[in-house]
């Protein structure tokens, strides 16, 4: 494709900010048969874009390389925290009045925060992607952090962890499974925060969360869309070309140390059956054993013929509901079981089922059949991923940012299918090990207990 | 852009929203029967029977039926309402033709085996049970249960743990004869499909299907209570609660059914409504809150959802009702009409941006017996809402008198507090979270 078009961009620049605003095209790669294009500005702002005419709308994904992991202890939840300011007053715009300009343009957005990042998207009508690029580039440098903003959404976020937390069973237990197995790795904390922390965010701790991150060189922009690639980089290098980049300290994060024996952890709550989380040390995504565990994770979890599905939902009928995941994570994490037991049954005979499934994983190989039906699921997955607009900027941001490369979705699929049984085995005996796990056990209030609030918060025992 | 529509062997609806961007597939086996023809105290079996076709066919066992769908990179669930149930799936393009005949021979050669069912029903108890967990979800069907007393919309479409279990095998091959025939079977696909390939595949699928008429809705206008009521869910150590309010809603055939829609879009549709301001924006009392017009083949609900702190829960509940009252006393401002119709007609592009989508607004026309027209004029019909139609709209179809509240919370916190901050309340009642 001829792009001519940059050099024009880059001609019409004024001096005073040539060096930030001046556009390089990094090249195109494929996204499964699409072509994504990446530019990056010169004050570090990286823009990809892939175009798709299908229907007359877009999204414009801004992710920034920023999550809890880069919190500290006492100020825990700030980067979620800024999920919600994002959305408040910058000097450019009254409170209220960014989300107005995009209702009013018949604009979606939302965000998103994690371990590992944050991100903010708009999906638009096509013609109107030039707000977006306004909105984002006005909140990236321009918000409003004083003690007003930060009361209002303090308020607005407290709720949001008790609704997903305190209030949630599932929610509470997964919370204290990540604060059990973590001891010095920041992913210890939940991503909203403590709610002690939380009491506590003054307006000079946002400032300097903002300073620090929120910064064109810690950024990258996704659009998908029906777009045109130079008016669009043309409105980008317009918006940005003037914000300097940051410096973005190093991050300070201790490896989580080989967990040496199992943690054990009981909480009650009140729910009509026992639950019970298992968990062991596992590996990051970009290590080359994330794939095999997450196929295995397949056979064992995946829909309602794989093996712990039908041993203690069908067979056994103990629990009523089980699940597997391996994490998703830039740094190691953790491969999580959970189930919950039917009324009657118990956390020790979930925990023993799973056992005898685990152990078969370690101890024979699994079948063929079991295998590929463990990969076609896998390949349904990521083509459902891809059926949106806003589906393609999410893999696309969130392999860019946690991996370095956008299209990492689809190497994974490649990397399924020369995954063999013996490599399914040969995690299992890695990962499922004793010594590297903690067990979350939730069991109902004692019959008879009424919340008083007195007295009627968790009672952890390890 | 049209969705293609056809007949299939003289009889069942087929509907086509080709797009060839991912090579999946998405197929709906819906029938124009739900929960409505559920008989009392067998609550649960339009929901039960339909899951029973993947539980054994003939020469196939459940646990055949699951390998084979995992093998072809398949997956299906059901979805159960009142008016219809249908089977939503998806497979990998190049295995489509394998699962058209995996599909087919579940829908017409179905084995109902006994051991299974009885297994389904224990799996849904348990299913019901676990749902107590979730505040929204007992929050919804209790404002459901109790707002349409004695109609099908206050019946559970899932049943009950004491529905559930009567169930029996005859009731479920009796459902699935009575329903599962072509005149009442529409099929959907959207994805990696041209017109012509679907018309095949349709024809395969309904093959063995039974002739048969579209089968009659048995649920008749819903009557709800009049007065302000109050039903307190108590449930132990909440920090927070689940709120809903509302009453009788709208009918899609209302002459005033999109500018009432337009007019609740202002008051709690939007992320800068009246509501979301209110609540959330001034006080930060709830992370979200919003008004909703529910629709289906009778009039339905009108609800606002807030999830406030518990020690907010009072002054959010009366700070509701004064929004509310305001909305029908004073209705919307030009400045508002403008702004929404704005809205409404620039976010529709994402309304049909994806065959899926497309597909279901074709299902919802079919299924629900909305007006043909009811999504491909919806901009025409928004851009026309004036503002005095808008609030006539809203003081004919919205009573502050007669309204619904719906808390859960912890009783001996807040139950006080929630009745003094309801003016004029009729009634209130007090039952445990695992009610049914």
């Amino acid at each position: 494709m001829d792009r001519a078009w940059l050099k024009r961009l880059n001609d019409s620049i004024t001096p005073s900010n040539s060096d930030l605003a001046k556009i390089e095209y990094d090249g195109s790669s494929a996204f499964g048969n699409d072509a994504l294009q990446r530019y990056r500005l010169g004050n570090g702002l990286e823009v990809l874009v892939l175009v798709d005419r299908s229907a007359p709308v877009a999204t414009y994904f801004t992710w920034f390389r920023v999550g809890s992991r880069h919190e500290r202890p006492g100020k825990t939840g700030l980067a979620h925290f800024f999920e919600h300011l994002m959305f408040n007053e910058t000097e450019g715009l009254k409170a209220g009045e960014f989300d107005r300009r995009l209702e009013e343009n018949g604009a979606e957005s939302n965000a998103a925060t994690w371990l590992d990042w944050t991100y903010y998207h708009e999906s638009l009508p096509a013609d109107r992607i030039d707000l977006a690029v306004e909105l984002e580039a006005e909140r990236i440098a321009r918000l409003v952090l004083r003690e007003p903003q930060v009361q209002s959404e303090r308020e607005v976020v407290m709720n949001e962890r008790r609704y997903r937390v305190d209030d949630d069973v599932e929610g509470a237990a997964s919370e204290l499974l990540y604060k059990t197995a973590f001891t010095v790795h920041p992913y210890h904390w939940p991503t909203i925060g403590w709610m002690e922390d939380i009491e506590k965010y003054t307006p000079e701790d946002c400032a300097l969360f903002y300073r620090t991150y929120y910064a064109p060189n810690n950024a990258t922009v996704v659009v998908v869309g029906d777009v045109d690639e130079e008016k669009l980089l043309a409105k980008i290098q317009s918006a940005y070309g003037a914000i300097p980049r940051s410096t973005i300290p190093e991050e300070d994060t201790q490896p989580e140390p080989p967990q040496l024996a199992r943690r054990d952890v009981e909480i009650k709550k009140p729910t009509a059956t026992q639950k019970v989380l298992v968990a062991f040390q596992g590996p990051a995504l970009g290590d080359a054993d994330h794939a095999p565990l997450t196929v295995l994770n397949e056979v064992l979890f995946g829909g309602r013929a794989s093996r712990v599905y039908r041993s203690l939902i069908i067979e056994s009928e103990i629990a009523s509901e089980v699940r597997g995941w391996v994490s998703a994570f830039r740094d190691p994490g953790l491969y999580e079981c959970y189930a919950t037991a039917r009324e009657a049954h118990t956390t020790t005979e979930l925990e023993a089922a799973i056992d005898l499934e685990l152990a078969r994983a370690r101890d024979t190989l699994v079948s063929d059949d079991e295998l590929a039906r463990a990969k076609a699921r896998l390949e349904l997955s990521l083509l459902q991923s891809l059926e949106t607009m806003s589906g393609k900027a999410e893999q696309i941001g969130f392999n860019e940012i946690v991996l370095g490369d956008p299209a990492a979705g689809f190497r994974r699929l490649e990397a399924y299918r020369r995954i063999t049984a013996g490599d399914l085995r040969r995690v299992a005996r890695r990962y499922l090990v004793d010594r590297a796990r903690t067990v979350i056990r939730v069991l109902p209030e004692d019959p008879g207990k009424e919340g008083t609030g007195d007295g009627a918060t968790d009672e952890a025992t390890s | 852009m049209t969705t293609e529509r056809f007949t299939a062997l003289g009889e069942t609806t087929v509907l086509v929203e080709p797009t060839h961007a991912v090579p999946i597939v998405s197929i709906v086996v819906a029938v124009r029967s739900g929960s409505g023809h559920d008989p009392a105290g067998r609550e649960g079996l339009a929901r039960i029977a339909t899951r029973m076709l993947r539980r054994g066919c003939d020469g196939m066992t459940s646990t055949q039926i699951e390998d084979a769908l995992d093998r072809l990179g398949s997956e299906m669930a059901v979805d159960t309402g009142v008016s219809t149930v249908a089977i939503f799936a998806q497979v990998i393009g190049r295995n489509l033709d394998p699962f058209i005949d995996l599909f087919e021979r579940m829908l017409s050669t179905s084995t109902f085996p006994q051991d299974e069912l009885e297994r389904l029903e224990r799996e849904t108890v348990a299913e019901i049970i676990e749902g107590r967990d979730n505040d929204r979800v007992v929050a919804q069907k209790a404002f459901q249960r109790t707002l349409f007393a004695g109609h099908a919309y206050g019946k559970s479409s899932g049943g009950t743990t004491t529905s559930v279990p009567t169930i029996t095998r005859a009731d479920v091959a009796a459902f699935h004869r009575a329903h599962f025939v072509r005149g009442n079977v529409v099929i959907g696909f959207a994805g990696d499909v041209t017109p012509e390939r679907a018309a095949q595949l349709a024809e395969r699928l309904v093959a063995r299907i039974p002739a048969g008429p579209a089968q009659g809705d048995p649920v008749g206008e819903p009557h709800v209570a009049k007065g302000r009521r109050l039903l307190f869910v108590d449930k132990p150590e909440r920090t927070q609660t689940q709120v809903l309010i509302g009453g009788i809603g709208t009918l899609p055939r209302d002459p005033d059914h999109t500018a009432l829609g337009v007019a609740n879009a202002v008051f709690g549709g939007t992320f800068t409504s009246r509501l979301m301001k209110a609540v959330r924006s001034e006080r930060g009392w709830s992370y979200g809150a919003y008004a909703r017009l529910s629709i289906d083949r009778h009039r339905q609900s009108f609800s606002m959802w807030t999830f406030p702190g518990a020690e907010d829960a009072a002054p959010c509940i009366a700070l509701e009702l004064t929004l509310l009252e305001e909305f029908l006393a004073k209705g919307i401002t030009a400045e508002e009409l403008e702004f929404i119709q704005q809205y409404l007609v620039r976010s529709h592009a994402f309304e049909i941006d994806t065959a899926s989508k497309r597909l279901h607004q074709a299902l919802d026309i079919e299924l629900l017996g909305l007006p043909s027209d009811y999504y491909s004029s919806q901009v025409e019909r928004t851009r026309a809402v004036t503002l005095d139609a808008a609030n006539a709209s809203i003081r004919e179809r919205i009573a502050a008198a007669d309204l619904l509240t719906v808390v859960v919370g912890t009783k001996s916190e807040i139950f006080d507090a929630v009745k003094a901050a309801i003016p004029g309340l009729a009634s209130a009642e007090t039952v445990p979270f695992d009610a049914e």
